[in-house]
């Protein structure tokens, strides 16, 4: 709230679209300051959960790191089934941790509430589809996701 | 490198014109280096007014080098109702952290760009609450800075009572922690900071988590590690790494942030 009466270019006439489109989704009030009780309490962390730290930090680090190599191996050796489904599964992972990350980054569900869980079941949904497609590319489509690359490259 | 010894020439350069004009002075007054400062205002007291940023001229000639000296000047001679904290003047209290020609810093050590043509900027910290003027609501930031618990915590104590002893080695892994002056500089100029200070703790406060974190002495490692583990206090860093660009004491919270996360990766 204070920073509305503080921000002069938020009551500015130029609003794009994509602001009056936020503007009409109801977002939850934060409080004054973003003081939660008084001004000499601590700050209190949400509860302590190792899925959503470090074992999803990890996971996608590994992730990551295995990417480089499985893109490489079809550059260098030529591809298999199992080397391109376990490529196009790790990268489809990698792209779900990504786009949740952006979820959590700009749809907090402090502010969206329950927005926060649409936006994830919509990328849960989004991925399994994506899934989806993986299994029928990598059981009847030949080459795989290496083998569609490789067409469009020489298209 | 080659950065610092070209600002050192140019401080030389400086001197010597200085000396020069000096030399001079005594025959006729050196023409003065208007400079403008273009300051971001806003009072409480009107909160129907909108900030806007007002000018002002100073002239070089008669004013200290830091950008502090300015706007101390401002306010003694030009406008005493321009407001901001200030304390120490050298860098080792905090107090004077605004945005300055785009960059967090420190007013007391940000020299005034001598270039009189181009006007510099002066906003308050980034993306927190105004009180006043240059003065930014630091309340929650302290408020996180308390939840991480900045103080020894021990379940035993030397047996001789005295004081708990630590190796040269284990107080060397301090050195570029325990210099930070929590000045909120690298937090406010952290974009994941912008977004979500009421849950990221932001590269200030994570920094002081890694000190406690690895003093040698420090035994409650079990619950300052348990804290972070969540998506939002410590995993919104993106290692944008604005916080070690930023930061007046050339101190890399960054790195301090890396360090934790691999920390918890292997707890």
């Amino acid at each position: 709230m204070i920073s509305l009466v503080t921000r002069p270019t938020l009551t500015g006439a130029s609003r794009s679209g994509a602001a009056l489109l936020i503007r009409g989704i109801k977002t939850i009030p934060q409080p004054p300051g973003y003081i939660v009780g008084t001004v000499n309490d601590a700050y209190v962390p949400p509860k302590p959960h190792k899925a959503e730290g470090s074992y999803h930090w990890t996971s996608e680090r590994i992730a990551a790191f295995a990417l480089a190599p499985l893109t490489l191996a079809p550059l260098v050796g030529g591809t298999s089934t199992i080397l391109d489904s376990t490529l196009s599964t790790i990268l489809l992972y990698h792209c779900y941790t990504g786009f949740q990350s952006c979820i959590t980054d700009y749809i907090p569900k402090r502010v969206y509430g329950s927005y926060h869980n649409y936006a994830n079941y919509l990328l849960i949904f989004g991925t399994g589809v994506a899934g989806y497609g993986l299994y029928k590319i990598e059981t009847s489509e030949d080459g795989g996701v290496t083998g569609i690359i490789k067409k469009t490259w020489n298209a | 490198m080659f950065r610092s010894i070209l600002r050192q020439t140019r401080a030389l350069n400086g001197f010597t014109n200085g000396s020069r004009s000096l030399a001079t002075a005594a025959a006729s007054k050196p023409a003065p280096r208007l400079k403008t400062f273009k300051i971001y205002r806003w009072n409480p007291d009107t909160p129907e007014v909108e900030p806007k940023m007002q000018s002002y001229d100073i002239d070089l000639n008669e004013c200290g080098p830091m950008v502090l000296d300015a706007i101390l000047k401002i306010k003694n001679e030009q406008d005493a109702t321009l407001t901001f904290r200030r304390s120490c003047r050298e860098g080792i209290c905090g107090s004077c952290a605004m945005n300055i020609g785009g960059r967090n810093t420190l007013a007391c050590l940000c020299r005034i760009e001598t270039d009189t043509s181009k006007e510099t900027k002066i906003y308050p910290l980034p993306h927190m609450f105004v009180v006043r003027d240059l003065v930014p609501d630091l309340t929650h930031f302290y408020k996180q800075y308390k939840s991480i618990q900045p103080y020894l915590q021990r379940d035993t104590h030397p047996a001789d009572g005295r004081e708990n002893l630590q190796s040269i080695e284990d107080r060397a892994k301090l050195d570029g922690l325990y210099e930070c002056i929590l000045c909120a500089c690298c937090s406010t100029s952290c974009p994941s900071y912008w977004w979500n200070q009421q849950e990221y703790l932001g590269p200030a406060v994570l920094m002081q988590a890694y000190r406690w974190l690895i003093d040698s002495r420090d035994q409650a490692s079990g619950i300052r590690k348990e804290m972070l583990q969540n998506s939002m206090s410590l995993y919104r860093c993106h290692t944008i790494m604005n916080c070690a660009r930023t930061c007046p004491k050339g101190l890399n919270p960054g790195r301090a942030i890396a360090e934790i996360k691999k920390q918890l990766a292997f707890d």
